[in-house]
């Protein structure tokens, strides 16, 4: 058993891992940090799927933002949403607008494409912000700049404050599984959840009139998807470095529940904002700092209070067993964990049929 | 001259005298009576007079002529204060409301200052500015005022300025349901700085848990608005007091109205005239 940075239980005394009220099983995600390589195939997947267009064109249920950096929306950690000290009351969050996500730009396609024009193909006005506008920028000073890509997804949260927000129970968490989905008959587009949600995954569409959502691919998880199989949602999927794991959080034979509750390595994004997210991160290793002679320094590149603000104060501990583990393995000893995180199985990495026969 | 033609002279002047008081009493009577209906037409609180007209010239249009007759009730209006941020932060304090009908159809107008017209949701965060009536399912019950109850359901009017009229079904607070295919319309206009929107309905139900006006009757009604430049949407309104749609009056009393008045009226006076008469009798036996 041990506790979370938000004073939560982790797991009852009885092994089991809590979930949410009236949920019977909780989906879960982790997300290797050091295996992303910010290629957005992962944003390009899940928005061929869901968000190609219908009022959805501005939405990236799935995005990848470089840290640090604004983010998408613009400076969203900023905006509020979440619960208080005690968990029990919301704070107030804001609402973004269409800045903050980033506008749609028109090219100049006409010019080129039809009036001969050789200027260089490029948005006409207003490109001063938009997703992933700041890519690599990162911080630091040369050559001790640093950066790392942060792939964020709705977290389907154990205590989700879209879900309180709404007045008309038009969110909700999903019983067989917990997946946080908005029901598009209820909905009548008051936007609560959309200030509400700390992470600014729930996106209001204003051609529907309804907010919409990451749906965790829930189709492909019920074996709707291609070819009729179970499949991991499509974010994780095509991932080409196959950085994240997916499965259950009380499959208690499976790499979550290793990774999370035992080995505590996999933690919440801003568990300050004390929603309690299902997904989980793996933080990221950096080079350690060089001199201007370009010799390696002892100091860690990425400052490990940046970590800490985005991880909570349990990311040292974490990188520490991340550490001793591939101390372990590079002596040729067993470790569970690094073969949890080095697999390129993905019968191991995907685990979303253990709980089939239930019923 | 006698004392006996004095004293018929003395007495003819004494009848003489009460025939005059008795004529003054009775025009008076009459006067009063006549008077009558319009001092008992001074409107009870909450009331909110439903005025027949003989046709619905007019009464569709937020501008029509036909409202220039119709009594106006100006309704005070405070936050519902909804557990919903900013539920108590709402900006219109005041809604004017007339009520008129036909025989197929009731209207109601409602005005109110506003300053900008939010007509558009296209923005992410835009919020259109809106209206509603709220009718109790069944005319007998009172239902909460808040969107009703379980047992006491209410029919919502809705208007929003972006998206037009819808027609609601709810059963408290979040249960809100729209009825398809409504049969409540509306017609609405910004002028200067005020809205002014009339709702327009058959009478008669055309389905179950759909409010049945019945003109006859009061009426148990209330009214909202949501300003949409303050994010107003929701249990974020200005809300009023349950008021009442009561049959009122016609332009001109109906005339069944008048004779029963008339009747009244020389029933009184006939009335007076025999009780002096008796009176006159018994003394001058």
């Amino acid at each position: 058993m041990s506790k979370t940075t938000d004073g939560t239980l982790n797991q009852t005394d009885d092994g089991d891992v809590p979930l949410a009220e009236g949920v019977d099983h909780q989906v879960a995600m982790v997300m290797d940090l050091n295996k992303c390589i910010g290629c957005q195939t992962c944003t390009i997947a899940c928005k061929t799927n869901w968000t190609e267009s219908g009022g959805r064109e501005y939405m990236y249920w799935n995005n990848v933002e470089t840290k640090p950096g604004a983010g998408y929306p613009h400076d969203w950690e900023e905006m509020g949403g979440g619960w208080d000290e005690e968990g029990q009351s919301r704070t107030p969050g804001e609402l973004p607008d269409e800045e903050d996500y980033g506008r749609p730009w028109d090219f100049n396609h006409e010019a080129i494409m039809y009036e001969g024009s050789d200027e260089p193909l490029r948005p006409m006005e207003n490109a001063d912000w938009g997703p992933n506008w700041d890519e690599d920028e990162g911080a630091g000073e040369y050559p001790n700049s640093y950066y790392f890509y942060l792939p964020r997804i709705c977290n389907h949260c154990t205590h989700p404050s879209c879900v309180e927000a709404c007045p008309r129970s038009a969110i909700y968490k999903r019983e067989e599984d917990g997946i946080v989905l908005v029901d598009q008959d209820r909905c009548r587009g008051y936007r609560y959840c959309v200030e509400g949600c700390p992470y600014k995954k729930v996106f209001y569409n204003a051609q529907t009139k309804t907010s919409e959502k990451c749906i965790f691919c829930y189709p492909r998880i019920e074996g709707e998807g291609p070819e009729g199989e179970v499949r991991p949602p499509s974010c994780a999927e095509d991932c080409p470095p196959q950085l994240r794991h997916v499965g259950f959080l009380d499959d208690e034979d499976g790499p979550i529940h290793k990774l999370v509750n035992e080995y505590e390595v996999a933690l919440r994004l801003h568990p300050e904002y004390r929603t309690e997210p299902n997904v989980y991160y793996i933080p990221p290793y950096a080079p350690p700092q060089t001199s201007e002679s370009g010799e390696t320094v002892n100091a860690d590149r990425i400052p490990l209070n940046y970590l800490e603000e985005l991880f909570g104060p349990e990311v040292e501990s974490a990188l520490n067993t991340i550490t001793r583990e591939r101390e372990k393995a590079e002596r040729g000893e067993e470790s569970e964990l690094m073969e949890i995180l080095s697999t390129v199985n993905n019968d191991d990495q995907y685990r979303l049929e253990v709980f089939d026969d239930d019923d | 001259m006698t004392t006996d033609d004095a004293g018929a002279e003395r007495e003819s002047g004494i009848r003489a005298r009460g025939l005059v008081l008795a004529a003054v009493l009775a025009l008076a009577i009459v006067g009063a009576t006549a008077a009558f209906p319009a001092i008992v037409d001074a409107r009870a609180a909450y009331e909110i007079p439903v005025e027949q007209q003989p046709s619905a010239d007019g009464l569709a249009e937020p501008t029509g002529d036909a409202w220039e007759s119709v009594e106006t009730v100006t309704v005070p209006m405070s936050s519902s204060g909804a557990a919903v941020p900013g539920g108590s932060d709402t900006a219109v304090d005041a809604v004017s409301i007339e009520a008129a009908r036909t025989d197929q159809k009731l209207y109601v107008r409602l005005s109110w200052s506003d300053p900008t017209a939010n007509a558009s949701t296209d923005s992410l965060r835009a919020f259109g500015d809106a209206a509603a009536i709220q009718l109790p399912v069944s005319s007998e019950a009172q239902p909460p005022i808040a969107m009703g109850s379980t047992d006491k359901p209410v029919n919502v009017w809705y208007w929003n300025a972006a998206d037009g009229a819808e027609s609601l079904l709810a059963g408290g607070p979040g249960t809100t349901t729209q009825i398809p295919e409504s049969t409540v319309e509306t017609t609405a206009t910004h002028t200067g700085d005020r809205w002014t929107v009339v709702f327009t309905r058959s009478l008669p139900s055309d389905r179950a848990n759909v409010t049945d006006v019945d003109p006859t009757r009061d009426m148990n009604v209330a009214f909202a608005v949501w300003e949409g430049s303050n994010d107003e949407r929701s249990g974020q309104k200005a809300a009023s007091e349950w008021y009442y749609f009561s049959p009122g009056s016609s332009s001109g009393a109906t005339p069944y109205e008048s004779v029963l008045w008339a009747v009244a009226g020389i029933a009184i006076v006939v009335t007076t005239l025999v009780t002096i008469e008796g009176i006159r009798r018994t003394r001058s036996e």
